[in-house]
């Protein structure tokens, strides 16, 4: 291996926490290998840079201006290229976060590399480059190696550690690709209601499934999540039913999830849901039926009515938080 | 408007899939039911409400094994016109990356010229959401990955996708390559006598040398495919609700200590 480049990513100015992780892996394969290691980022300022170094980068590469304000595929691909090729990288590390799939395919695609997405192990032991990443709705686990040259890996938020912070002053060396053509451009960014966490990023997820019997029983959910300061997931059959937007859907054809704390009210756990959350850490069952797939697969299962138990460890909950 | 929809078979949801002893990296294929893989059903739905509404034709395009024709079938009965296939071991046991440029050289080849090019957001085999942009490298064009609404206008598409904490709205030059994801419409079933007609469609086989694609040395080989840990046997609280709570707070402050 000749250099490792990770792309760090920023919302509002301020590194992601999915990042931090990457970060972490980078330093700790970097030092490992004894190969160079830098990191690069992309926004309207280079204001960033510096708290990337922090993570542990001795080197920051940083493409500021307009062009990067706003994620597009093209322009940040070209940064991140670029940066590559000034540090003769031939190892990319991005986050599996949504903005950080996206880059690495391009990427990927652009290099010529081996690509891997959603990694949620790496063993840098072998001479190549070994990466296990989840295949068939999590159902098995595919031991993969790298072979090219060039290789681009993007690793599952929640499952790395994160870099701790450090005292570093980093070189920050400005980069302006040449071919930062944006053809894909974002005219307008949403943002989510204020206090409400996405399900991807989040370290406690309450789900609700079709046992919350409607809109209404999300309220519950919702309670608890914010006593728990976690976001709110949802199985497929309550986004079906209409009772919740799909972005909350956790499970094959929703979001895949790696929380510390999974709390699944009213979910029978098919199948396709377990694909979604089967990774996280610990996992609570509330269901009336004692014989439903998911009380066999979590670590504490209530055999409840989540309507009478949910209030009630909400105001434990809280309780236990405050002191 | 031209599209062309990028196809793939995969094991129904459902299926028990199991590693095949035989060959490191497979899956045993025997009693396993097959299926278009799901998302793609949002690309194929799109395509033809885009076709119908502007006029112009939608063509899958297929790198699969030989088992994959049932697929392939399925897209035409939805309505596809006809489907390109490209079914040499060779090409469908490449690397993703490898897969996008054989599936740009599929489109490109014949004469046709798409203005957006449509795929599932994820494949759910490999779990692999890349497609779109790998193809959209290799045509040289745009992609935007997960859409979860398609707005044409002119030689532009506006795509909605969301990402962490927010919904992007991003304006795409066409031609671009976009993937598909839940939300962007309802698949349609297809009727038994779409069912039947779609028999007498053409699938055409194209060949890597027709294409002049070599794929080279493989990128990235699965070495082995392997369980999951089990998760350890866990602990089941049963009673009054108060006493289910009360045992629930103690499992969480003693046992996984996250409180």
């Amino acid at each position: 291996m000749a250099g490792i480049l990770v792309w760090i990513e920023t919302a509002n100015g301020e590194v992601r926490k999915a990042s931090r992780e990457a970060a972490g892996v980078g330093a700790r394969l970097a030092e490992k290998l004894k190969v160079p290691l830098a990191a690069v980022v992309c926004g309207a300022d280079a204001a960033a840079a510096p708290k990337a170094g922090r993570l542990g980068f001795s080197k920051v590469f940083a493409a500021a201006g307009e062009g990067f304000r706003a994620y597009s595929s093209e322009a940040y691909c070209a940064a991140v290229a670029e940066a590559g090729n000034r540090l003769g990288a031939d190892f990319y590390i991005v986050s599996a976060t949504a903005l950080g799939r996206d880059l690495a395919a391009r990427l990927a695609a652009r290099l010529g590399a081996a690509l891997a997405t959603d990694v949620t192990e790496i063993q840098w032991d072998s001479p190549a480059l070994t990466v296990v990443r989840p295949v068939y709705s999590s159902k098995l686990l595919a031991v993969t190696e790298l072979c090219a040259p060039v290789k681009v890996v993007s690793l599952r938020p929640n499952v790395f550690p994160a870099a701790p912070e450090r005292d570093l002053a980093a070189e920050v060396v400005a980069i302006t690709p040449e071919d930062g053509r944006i053809r894909a451009q974002v005219l307008k960014a949403i943002q989510a209601a204020q206090g409400v966490m996405d399900v991807t990023e989040a370290e406690v997820i309450v789900s609700g499934g079709r046992g919350v019997g409607g809109p209404e029983g999300f309220k519950l959910i919702e309670d608890l999540a914010r006593t728990l300061r976690g976001a709110v997931g949802a199985s497929r059959a309550a986004v079906d039913a209409g009772w919740i937007p799909y972005k909350h859907q956790v499970g094959q054809t929703g979001k895949v999830v790696s929380p510390v704390l999974y709390i699944a009210c009213g979910i029978s756990g098919a199948i396709q849901h377990f694909a979604g959350m089967g990774s996280s850490k610990f996992i609570i069952a509330i269901n009336k039926d004692k014989d439903a797939p998911i009380m066999e697969k979590a670590d504490f299962a209530m055999v409840a009515d989540l309507f009478k138990v949910v209030p009630i460890l909400k105001e434990e909950l809280a309780k236990a938080l405050k002191k | 408007m031209d599209i062309a929809v990028i196809l793939r078979q995969v094991p129904d949801t459902e299926a028990a899939v199991k590693p095949d002893p035989a060959r490191p990296g497979a899956i045993l294929e025997t009693d396993i039911k097959f299926i278009l893989n799901p998302y793609d059903e949002y690309a194929v739905e799109e395509a033809l409400r885009i076709t119908q509404k502007l006029g112009g034709s939608a063509v899958g395009f297929c790198v699969g094994p030989e088992r994959s024709e049932a697929a392939l079938r399925t897209a035409l009965a939805m309505g596809l016109e006809r489907a390109v296939w490209v079914c040499e071991p060779a090409a469908w046991q490449a690397d993703l990356v490898t897969q996008g440029r054989i599936l740009a050289a599929a489109i490109k080849g014949g004469g046709f010229a798409p203005s957006l090019i449509l795929c599932g957001r994820e494949m759910i085999d490999t779990q692999e959401d890349a497609m779109a942009a790998a193809v959209a490298q290799a045509l040289d064009i745009p992609h935007v990955l997960g859409a979860a609404k398609i707005e044409l206008s002119g030689d532009k598409a506006v795509v909605s996708r969301e990402v962490e904490g927010a919904t992007l709205e991003i304006e795409a030059t066409l031609p671009a390559a976009v993937s598909c994801s839940k939300g962007l419409n309802e698949p349609r079933y297809p009727t038994l006598i779409a069912i039947k007609r779609s028999k007498n469609k053409e699938i055409k086989k194209a060949t890597l040398a027709e294409l002049g694609v070599a794929p080279g040395p493989s990128q990235s080989k699965v070495l082995a495919l392997k369980s999951p840990p089990p998760r350890a046997k866990g602990v089941r609280a049963e009673g009054e609700p108060a006493e289910v709570t009360a045992q629930g707070m103690d499992w969480l402050a003693n046992t996984a200590k996250v409180i």
